[in-house]
C-alpha cells in the first residue's frame, strides 16, 4: 500500500516535471500573466487606499465633496486600469496555454509519424484521437489558470502584507499569523481538493460508466424487455454512490471551510481591534496612531489578502484534470519513438533500374523472435511478385519491411537504390481508407495535383463510373451522401484508383482481392494487369490463382522465415 | 433557450432542495457582505467616538451589538459555506442521476428498430459529453444570477430607504448594467463561437481518425507530413477561437467587476453629498459602499458560465433531438397461423441502401430447426435482425410468436454474472442459472470464483474471453421462456469440440 503510494507520488512528480518542461518555451508569456496579475493586485491596493482616503477626508477632515474631485477621478482611473490589467492577464494566459498546446500537438504528431502505421496498428484510432485532441486541451486550465495563480497566491498577499505592516504593524501581525499558515492552507486546500476531485471523479465516472454501459446494451436490454428494470437499477445504484460520496465529502469540504474560517475570523478580529484602537482602549503597540483612513484600509485589504488563495482553491480541479490527462499523454509519448521522420516529401533521385534489394535482413515484431533472419532477396524493377504462404508466415512482415513501416533489426533494405520511405510508392491495405469528402478529395489526398480527367479516368477504370454518373456534380460529389459509406469492395477499388492516379513505380499490396465480391475482384485484377503491363514493380501477397498467373515470381513465405521462389524451380532465399 | 426548458423542468422536480440550497447560499453571501459592511460601520463609528473622546467630549458607543454582529457574521459565513457546499453537492449528484435515468428511460422508449443495433463509440462519447454539460445547470446558470438579482434588490432597498431615490437609481442602475453584462452580454458575445466549437471539434476528431486509419497510404505517398500539418492548422484554429472566446469572457468579467466598483464609487459619492447635508450619518455612509463591494463575490461567478451558455444550449439541442423527439411505436407483430412459429412473407430487406434480400418467404414450424448459411456479408445478420424486429422490412411481412434473439455482438453488462443472466428472466432461481451454466460448460469456471454467481463481469470486473462471453450470452438467451430462438453465430470463438458438446447439451 505504502509502496504504491510512493510510486504514485513519484509518478506525479514525473508528470509535473514534464508539465514544467512543456511550459518552458512559453515562460515569458506565463511571467507576463503573473505580472499583469501583480499589477491588478497593486491597483486593488490603490483602489482601497483611495476609497479609505476619500472617506477619511470627508468624514474626519470635513472636506467638501466638490474639493474631492481629483481623488475621485484618480479612483476612476485606478478602476479602469485594474479592469485593463485583469483583461490582459486573461489574454496572456490564453495565449501561453495555446502555444504550449500547439507545440505539444506538433511533437505528438511527429512521434505518431515516426512510429508508423504498423506500430500504431494495435491502438484504436479513436483513443489516439482523444489523446491528441481532448487530453492536450485538458492541460489548458493548468497553464492558463493554475500555474500563474500558484505564484500570485504567494506574491499578492505578500504585497498586501507589506502595506498593512506600514499602516499598523499589529494588524500586520494578525495577518502574518495567518501567513505562515498559508503554506498550510495550500496543503490543506490541495489535499481537500485532491480528495474531493478523486472522489467526485470516481463517482461521476462510475455513474457515467453504468449509464454508458446500459445505453450501449440498450438494444439487448430491450430484446429481453429488461430496460425498465435497468432504469430502476441505475437509479438505485446512483443513490448508493451518492451516499458513499457524501460521506467522504463531509471531510473533504472541511479544508475549504478552514480557509473560509480563517479569512472570516481575520476580518472580524481586525475590525474589532481597529474599533477598540480608534476608541483609545488599546494602550500598547501602534493602536494610538490608527486613523479612520488606516483603519478602513486595513479592513478592506483583509479580504483581498485571502482572495488569491480562494481563487487557487477554485483552480485546483484544473490541476487535477491536467495531471490525469498529462500522465496518460506522457505514457503514450514515451511509448512512441522520438526520431525525425524521413523527409521523403522532397524526393531524392531514385534509380528505378536498381530494383529492390534485401541484404542480410533480420526483422521481427518482438526482440529475440525474428520472423526473418539474414534474408537476402532481389526483385528486378518492373517485375510482378506474388507472396504466398500460410497466414502468419511473414507475408505482411515482408511487405511492411519493403514499405519501411517496419525497420530491420539487421541488414539493409534498398528500394531503387534508396532507403524504404525515401521513394514514394503505392500502398493498398486490407482496410479501405476513405476520408469524408468528395471522390476528388479522396484521390487528391495522396496526389494533390491530379487533374479532373485523370481522376475520372481512374475511377471509371475500376468500374466506379456508375456511382459518379448518378450525381450531377460527378467526381465533386460526396462519396457517401448519407454517411453509410461504400461496400468493402467499392472501398478497395477507390483505394486502388488513388494508386492509378498517382503513377508510382512501386506498388505494395496486402491481399488485394481478399474478401471482395466477384464484381470488384474482376476490376481489381484487370487494374493490376494494366499496371504490370505499364512496367510498374508490383509486390503483393495473395492466394488467388488469378493473381498468381499475373506474377513473374511467386515467393512462398513460410512460417520459419524461409522464402522460396516457386516460380523458378524452387530457388531458395534465406 | 427553449432547448434548456425540458432540463430546467427536470431540475424543478426538486423544488425543496433547490430552494434550501439557494437559501444556504444566500445566508453565506449575506454573511460575507454583512461582515464587511458592519465592520466598516463599526470602525467609522468608533473612529468618530474616539475623536470626540480625545477632544474631551463625553461620548459613548454600544460596542456589544456591532461586535456581536461581526462575530456572528464571521461564524455564519464559515458554517453557511460549509453547509451550502455539502448540501448543494448532494443536490448536484441527485440531479446528475435524475438526468441520466430520465434520459435512459426516454431512449429505451424508442423502439430498437429506430436505432443502430450497436451505437458507435463516437456517438456514445459525444452523447456523454453533452449530458455532462447539463449537470452544472443549477449551480452555475440558475442559482447565481437569481441570487445576484435578489441581493442587488436587497441592497437597493437599503439604499432607497436610507439614502433616497437618487443614490438608489445611481447604484442600482450601475449594478443592473453589471448584471446584464455578466449574463446577457457574456452569453450573446460568445454565443456563435461557443455553439459551433463542439461541431468543429467533432469534425477535427474524424479527420484525425482518418489520418491514423490512412497513415500507411499517406506515408507511402509521402503525404503524411502535409496531411498532419493540416490537422495541426485546424487544431490551432480551434484553439485560437477558444482562446479568444475565453479572453472575451475574461474581458466581460473584468467589465462586470468594473461596474460593481463604479457602483461602489457612486454610492460613496452620492452618500458624501447627503452626509455633508447631515442627512446620513458617517457610519451609514461607509456601510453602503462596502456592502456593494461585497456583491462582487456573486457577480464574479456569473460571466464564465454564461459565456459558455452557447455550448450548453448546443449540447441540450443535440440531446433533445436524439432523445426527446417522439418516435412511432413499433408495429405490433402479428402471430403466424396454425402451428407455425415464424412466417416471412415476400420480405424485402435493405442494408445501407443495398437490397440484401428480395421477395423472401420462409415458414418455420414450432419445434423445427432452421440453419441459415452463406458467405459473410450476404445478409444473414440482417435477416436475423429482421426476424427479431430490429430491422423493418421495406416490403413484405414478418409474423412470429414471441422470440428471444442472440445478437451477433456479445453484450455483457458491467454487472454480476447473475444480473447478466437474469436480464432474460428476472425470477430465475440460482439452481436454474447453474443448470444452464453447466450446459454451456461454464459451471467449473464460475464455481471456482469465490463470488460464484455474483462474480462481477465487464471491464471493471472479471474479464471473460470472447468464447466465454459468447457462452454467457448463449446461456442468457436459453434462459428466456420464449419458444422461438434466433441465434446469430451462437458459437463465435468457441472451439469445435466444445460446440458439439454444448449443442448436444442444449438440445430441447
Amino acid at each position: 500500500m505504502s509502496e504504491s503510494a510512493t510510486s504514485g507520488r513519484l509518478d506525479q512528480k514525473r508528470v509535473r516535471d514534464w508539465l514544467s518542461q512543456l511550459a518552458a518555451p512559453a515562460r515569458p508569456m506565463i511571467r507576463g500573466t503573473v505580472a499583469w496579475g501583480m499589477a491588478a493586485g497593486a491597483l486593488t491596493i490603490a483602489q482601497m487606499g483611495l476609497l479609505a482616503w476619500i472617506i477619511h477626508q470627508a468624514v474626519v477632515e470635513s472636506v467638501e465633496v466638490s474639493e474631492l474631485t481629483v481623488p475621485f477621478m484618480a479612483l476612476l482611473a485606478v478602476l479602469l486600469a485594474r479592469a485593463l490589467c485583469q483583461g490582459l492577464q486573461a489574454r496572456y494566459a490564453a495565449v501561453s496555454s495555446r502555444r504550449i498546446r500547439n507545440s505539444l500537438r506538433r511533437s505528438f504528431t511527429r512521434r505518431l509519424h515516426a512510429a508508423g502505421p504498423v506500430a500504431l496498428g494495435t491502438e484504436s484510432p479513436a483513443t489516439l484521437a482523444r489523446e491528441w485532441l481532448d487530453h492536450v486541451d485538458a492541460l489548458h486550465g493548468y497553464f492558463a489558470r493554475f500555474l500563474p495563480q500558484m505564484l500570485l497566491a504567494g506574491l499578492v498577499p505578500l504585497m498586501i502584507l507589506m502595506v498593512v505592516f506600514w499602516l499598523d504593524w499589529l494588524a500586520g501581525v494578525f495577518l502574518l499569523l495567518a501567513a505562515p499558515l498559508i503554506p498550510l492552507f495550500m496543503a490543506l486546500v490541495g489535499m481537500g481538493a485532491e480528495k474531493l476531485n478523486q472522489q467526485h471523479f470516481r463517482t461521476i465516472s462510475r455513474l457515467s460508466g453504468q449509464f454508458l454501459d446500459r445505453i450501449r446494451a440498450l438494444t439487448t436490454l430491450q430484446l429481453f424487455a429488461a430496460d425498465r428494470r435497468a432504469a430502476d437499477l441505475l437509479q438505485e445504484r446512483s443513490d448508493a454512490y451518492r451516499r458513499i460520496t457524501m460521506k467522504t465529502l463531509r471531510l473533504a469540504f472541511l479544508s475549504s471551510a478552514v480557509l473560509e474560517f480563517f479569512s472570516s475570523v481575520a476580518i472580524a478580529v481586525i475590525a474589532i481591534y481597529i474599533g477598540f484602537g480608534l476608541l483609545g482602549y488599546i494602550h500598547f503597540g501602534p493602536a494610538d496612531s490608527l486613523t479612520l483612513f488606516s483603519g478602513l484600509l486595513v479592513l478592506m485589504l483583509a479580504p483581498e489578502f485571502f482572495q488569491p488563495l480562494r481563487l487557487l482553491a477554485q483552480h485546483y480541479h484544473d490541476r487535477a484534470a491536467a495531471l490525469g490527462a498529462a500522465a496518460e499523454l506522457l505514457d503514450r509519448l514515451e511509448d512512441l519513438p522520438d526520431k525525425a521522420v524521413q523527409k521523403h516529401e522532397n524526393v531524392r533521385n531514385a534509380d528505378p533500374g536498381a530494383g529492390i534489394v534485401l541484404d542480410q535482413v533480420s526483422a521481427g515484431f518482438y526482440p529475440g523472435q525474428p520472423v526473418f533472419s539474414e534474408l537476402f532477396l532481389t526483385l528486378e524493377s518492373g517485375s510482378v511478385t506474388a507472396l504466398t504462404g500460410p497466414s502468419g508466415g511473414g507475408k505482411s512482415t515482408l511487405l511492411h519491411l519493403l514499405a519501411g513501416f517496419l525497420k530491420p533489426d539487421q541488414g539493409e533494405v534498398r528500394i531503387f537504390g534508396l532507403a524504404p520511405g525515401e521513394v514514394r510508392f503505392g500502398w493498398l491495405g486490407q482496410q479501405p481508407f476513405l476520408v469524408h469528402g468528395t471522390w476528388a478529395d479522396n484521390l487528391r489526398l495522396t496526389t494533390p495535383d491530379a487533374s479532373d480527367v485523370a481522376i475520372e479516368t481512374a475511377l471509371r477504370q475500376l468500374g466506379l463510373g456508375g456511382l459518379i454518373d448518378e450525381r450531377p456534380e460527378g467526381i465533386n460529389s460526396p462519396v457517401s451522401e448519407s454517411g453509410a459509406g461504400l461496400s468493402g469492395g467499392q472501398g478497395r477499388r477507390l483505394s486502388l484508383a488513388r494508386i492509378l492516379v498517382a503513377n508510382y513505380d512501386l506498388i505494395l499490396m496486402d491481399e488485394p482481392t481478399a474478401g471482395l465480391d466477384p464484381d470488384s475482384e474482376v476490376y481489381v485484377i484487370e487494374a493490376l494487369h494494366k499496371l504490370a503491363v505499364q512496367g510498374k514493380t508490383l509486390v503483393f501477397s495473395t492466394h488467388q490463382p488469378a493473381l498468381l498467373t499475373l506474377a513473374d515470381h511467386i515467393l512462398s513465405v513460410s512460417g520459419r522465415g524461409q522464402v522460396l521462389d516457386t516460380s523458378r524451380g524452387g530457388r531458395h532465399y534465406e | 433557450m427553449n432547448e434548456l426548458r425540458p432540463w430546467l423542468a427536470l431540475l424543478f422536480r426538486r423544488p425543496g432542495r433547490l430552494l434550501n440550497g439557494g437559501l444556504l447560499m444566500l445566508v453565506t453571501l449575506i454573511s460575507g457582505i454583512g461582515l464587511l459592511a458592519l465592520s466598516g460601520w463599526f470602525i467609522t463609528a468608533t473612529a468618530l467616538t474616539g475623536l470626540l473622546l480625545a477632544a474631551g467630549v463625553q461620548a459613548s458607543i454600544n460596542l456589544y451589538v456591532p461586535g456581536g454582529g461581526i462575530r456572528l457574521f464571521a461564524v455564519s459565513r464559515t458554517i453557511g459555506r460549509y453547509l451550502e457546499r455539502l448540501y448543494n453537492h448532494d443536490t448536484v449528484l441527485r440531479l446528475l442521476s435524475d438526468i441520466r435515468v430520465f434520459l435512459f428511460r426516454q431512449l429505451s422508449e424508442k423502439p430498437a428498430a429506430h436505432r443502430a443495433a450497436q451505437p458507435s463509440s463516437r456517438w456514445l462519447s459525444r452523447f456523454i459529453n453533452d449530458v455532462d454539460q447539463l449537470d452544472a445547470l443549477y449551480l452555475r446558470l440558475v442559482a447565481p444570477p437569481l441570487l445576484a438579482l435578489l441581493l442587488t434588490m436587497l441592497i437597493g432597498a437599503v439604499a432607497l430607504w436610507v439614502f433616497g431615490a437618487f443614490t438608489f437609481l445611481l447604484v442600482c442602475g450601475l449594478l443592473t448594467v453589471g448584471l446584464l453584462v455578466a449574463t446577457l452580454l457574456a452569453w450573446r458575445i460568445n454565443r456563435q463561437r461557443a455553439g459551433r466549437e463542439d461541431a468543429q471539434r467533432d469534425q477535427l476528431r474524424s479527420h484525425i481518425i482518418e489520418h491514423l486509419d490512412g497513415l500507411a497510404e499517406l506515408q507511402a505517398a509521402g503525404r503524411a507530413g502535409r496531411h498532419g500539418a493540416r490537422l495541426l492548422r485546424i487544431a490551432s484554429q480551434i484553439t485560437r477561437e477558444r482562446a479568444s472566446s475565453d479572453t472575451t469572457g475574461a474581458w466581460v468579467a473584468s467589465i462586470t467587476q468594473l461596474l460593481v466598483n463604479l457602483a461602489v464609487v457612486a454610492a460613496l459619492w452620492s452618500g458624501l453629498a447627503l452626509f455633508q447635508q447631515d442627512q446620513v450619518s458617517a457610519p451609514l455612509l461607509v456601510l453602503l459602499p462596502l456592502a456593494v463591494m461585497g456583491l462582487g463575490e456573486i457577480y464574479s461567478a456569473l460571466p464564465e458560465p454564461f459565456s459558455r451558455l452557447g455550448a450548453t444550449i448546443a449540447a441540450a439541442r443535440r440531446i433533445n433531438e436524439q432523445c426527446l423527439v417522439a418516435s412511432a411505436a413499433p408495429p405490433v407483430r402479428a402471430l403466424p397461423d396454425g402451428g407455425a412459429a415464424l412466417v416471412l412473407d415476400k420480405v424485402r430487406l435493405m442494408k445501407e441502401q443495398h437490397t440484401v434480400l428480395n421477395c423472401f418467404s420462409l415458414c418455420v414450424n414450432q419445434g423445427e430447426r432452421v440453419a441459415i448459411t452463406g458467405r459473410s456479408g450476404v445478409g444473414k445478420s440482417t435477416l436475423a435482425e429482421a426476424i427479431a424486429g430490429l430491422v423493418e422490412p421495406v416490403a413484405g411481412q414478418v409474423r412470429s410468436i414471441p422470440l428471444a434473439f442472440m445478437t451477433q455482438n456479445t453484450v455483457i453488462l458491467e454487472d454480476s454474472l447473475a444480473a447478466n443472466l437474469r436480464m432474460a428472466a428476472p425470477d430465475a432461481t440460482d439452481k436454474s442459472l447453474w443448470r444452464l451454466l453447466e450446459a454451456v460448460e461454464l459451471q467449473d469456471r464460475f464455481s471456482a470464483e469465490k463470488d460464484g454467481l455474483e462474480t462481477w463481469l465487464g471491464t471493471a470486473g472479471r474479464r471473460l474471453s470472447g468464447g466465454e462471453a459468447r457462452r454467457v450470452a448463449l446461456a442468457r438467451v436459453l434462459l428466456t421462456p420464449a419458444k422461438l430462438l434466433v441465434l446469430d453465430e451462437p458459437f463465435t470463438g468457441v472451439d469445435p469440440a466444445r460446440r458439439e458438446r454444448i449443442a448436444r447439451a442444449v438440445e430441447p
